[in-house]
């Protein structure tokens, strides 16, 4: 973390302390707006939302506007300015795009409103405008993915031959662009013989990454392992390598546990992947806005745990609701 | 065919020239990667291809009667949805009707709005297009959609199984289009589509009916989508609700680089087949080469381009048009 950021959240936490114990009293309810990425693409992203509007009913100090930005950065970058406009107390963000909308977050910081990125976080450049990040630490994500990868295939004994294909998220998505980056940096650290043969992107799309895995797979005699960005996309390219008849001696690792996932590994053709829950990010964001206007120093990357998950361990995690 | 003579060939030439520019394509991934013309990989991608397809065939109609038709993708996930989730509530005898029904009165909804209305195509279609995408995440509640026991059911047939060694959505998407192809070619109604399509008010004045033409484009449009719908969620057993988010521009992509005109009249079943053809070995073409995937966005429209101008370039005779 940079120490210029740091100093800068600190004061204005520190600014805001002494407003908010008066806070409640003079203002009412805290009002926090929240524009989200692209509701109804995933159940991942549905089931954020509707832990968000639980979490905020439940606690009777909090008034939110929830809003979405259907996966459109114009559109968000304007919903931005509405709750500039409507003088909210903090605004939370999940970022359609992590360098387009740094303007707008901007804009929110000059207006004095602090702004909670949540789940993905925005391109560097914006971070003296953020006062927290929380979400998951998709870079170490994709690290534990190779890890969890690479573990198979000591165990499987062909650590020194093994060769990988990656799909990856969305092209120009934070998120998919960080699990890349974690997976590309760690695998030659754990299984320096492992060759990654080739990364094409599934857009976060189950079809779109059956289609991918079916030109793989005509490409490339011999394929080990696959990882892909999150298990939507890993169960599409496992459908598409149990429909060749090649699905078995892959080791499938994913990311974002997914119902369909954890189904998969159940039936033992899926390997591993990792447990984040969209409850715990929704809550962790909530947490993290009434926290910066009660006052409360945060750190300026507030990631919340996401474990590794494999057949081995799988009992110890709940199936994903989504 | 054998007594051929050299204006003939031409014509013919000038006739086939999207055909011509497909064998260039195909020669050119050929010679990149040996393994894109394997029967794997060709049946790989006419299967994939086959529910773009078969959505192409049903716009297809829609565009030669002179319209336009933006809400196929959105319509395709809201199909796939409805199916997916009767399927385990009401079962698939009953759950594949149930989102025909339910599909067909969404074309038969646009259809009358175009058509008996004459409102803009663009416009309600375009409309359309969030509409339908809102009413699919309503129903679902956002969530994906999953079919749970997916060994005992005889559903995966439509998307997964083969007969006679053919996958099955290759033979829906072969039949569709013959049966499409002779319905547009041969009877009564093709003619006034393109009669329609080609001059309206002169078909209103020889007594066609034009709004109901307009009416029945749409709602074959709408059953085709039905049909892709069914594929889909067959083919994966599950579906996210932004499925089909995007398909309608591949949909009118293939339409147009297939040879249809954008203005209406003309255009065939069998030029919209290849079309689709073209757009699926690109992608799997682009796919087995290695191409980085920021390149192929460009390099998609640039063959796009390149086929539209040889098809064009073969109709005139010459590369370059006289009358700029």
């Amino acid at each position: 973390m940079k120490l210029r950021t740091f100093l800068t959240a600190t004061a204005a936490t520190a600014a805001l302390t002494a407003a908010g114990a008066a806070y409640a009293d003079a203002h009412g309810p805290m009002r926090i707006g929240i524009t989200q990425n692209n509701v109804g693409v995933d159940s991942y992203q549905t089931t954020y939302e509707k832990a968000f509007i639980a979490a905020a009913e439940a606690n009777d100090k909090v008034e939110v506007v929830v809003l979405d930005a259907g996966g459109d950065v114009a559109r968000q970058i304007a919903q931005m300015e509405d709750l500039i406009q409507q003088e909210v107390d903090a605004i939370i963000i999940w970022p359609t795009n992590g360098e387009a909308v740094i303007p707008a977050v901007r804009k929110a910081h000059s207006a004095d409103i602090p702004v909670v990125v949540t789940n993905s976080n925005i391109a560097e450049a914006g971070f003296d405008f953020v006062a927290t990040f929380s979400g998951p630490d998709n870079i170490t994500q994709g690290s534990r993915s190779a890890e969890i990868m690479c573990d198979r295939f000591k165990a499987l004994g062909i650590e020194d031959e093994a060769r990988v294909v990656q799909i990856s998220g969305q092209p120009g998505y934070t998120t998919a662009i960080e699990r890349q980056k974690g997976f590309d940096d760690r695998l030659p650290e754990v299984c320096p013989n492992v060759t990654l043969v080739e990364t094409q992107p599934g857009d976060w799309n189950r079809e779109k990454s059956q289609q991918v895995m079916e030109a793989f797979l005509v490409k490339y005699d011999d394929i080990d392992g696959v990882y892909a960005g999150d298990d939507n996309m890993g169960v599409g390219a496992l459908n598409a390598a149990l429909a060749a008849d090649r699905a078995e001696g892959i080791t499938f690792v994913g990311a974002t546990n997914f119902s369909v996932g954890y189904e998969a590994m159940e039936r033992g053709e899926y390997w591993g992947s990792i447990y984040q829950s969209p409850v715990d990010d929704a809550e962790a964001a909530l947490q993290s806005a009434i926290d910066l206007i009660s006052g409360k120093e945060l750190p300026f990357l507030n990631y919340f745990d996401t474990p590794k998950i494999t057949q081995d361990n799988m009992t110890e995690f709940t199936k994903p609701v989504f | 065919m054998a007594s051929m003579s050299k204006a003939d060939i031409g014509r013919f030439l000038a006739r086939q020239g999207i055909l011509i520019a497909f064998a260039v394509f195909i020669i050119g991934f050929t010679l990149a990667n040996e393994r894109f013309l394997s029967p794997d990989n060709v049946m790989g991608v006419v299967r994939s291809s086959a529910i773009l397809g078969v959505m192409a065939l049903g716009v297809t109609f829609v565009v030669i009667s002179g319209n336009l038709d933006l809400s196929v993708g959105s319509m395709m996930s809201f199909s796939t949805i409805v199916v997916l989730d009767l399927h385990d509530k009401i079962g698939p005898a009953l759950a594949i009707p149930a989102m025909f029904a339910m599909t067909l009165c969404l074309g038969a909804f646009i259809g009358f709005l175009v058509g008996y209305l004459k409102l803009n195509s663009l416009i309600v279609t375009l409309g359309m297009l969030s509409a339908i995408h809102g009413l699919t995440l309503t129903y679902s509640g956002g969530q994906n959609m999953d079919i749970v026991d997916k060994e005992g059911t005889w559903f995966a047939v439509f998307g997964q199984g083969s007969a006679l060694g053919i996958p099955v959505p290759i033979l829906i998407f072969i039949l569709l289009a013959a049966l499409l192809g002779i319905i547009l070619a041969k009877t009564p109604f093709g003619r006034k589509v393109y009669a329609v399509g080609g001059n309206g008010t002169a078909a209103t004045f020889s007594g066609i009916k034009r709004a109901r033409v307009v009416f029945l484009c749409y709602v074959m449009s709408a059953f085709c989508v039905a049909v892709a719908g069914l594929i889909q969620a067959s083919r994966s057993m599950g579906s996210q609700n932004t499925v089909g988010q995007g398909l309608e521009l591949d949909v009118l992509a293939a339409v147009i680089l297939g040879g249809a005109s954008l203005l209406g009249g003309s255009g065939t079943i069998f030029k919209t087949v290849i079309g689709v053809l073209i757009l699926g070995f690109i992608q799997n073409g682009l796919l087995l080469i290695g191409l980085q995937f920021y390149v192929q966005y460009v390099v998609t429209w640039v063959i796009i381009i390149l086929a539209v101008w040889l098809d064009i370039a073969a109709k005139r005779g010459k590369l370059w048009s006289n009358i700029a």
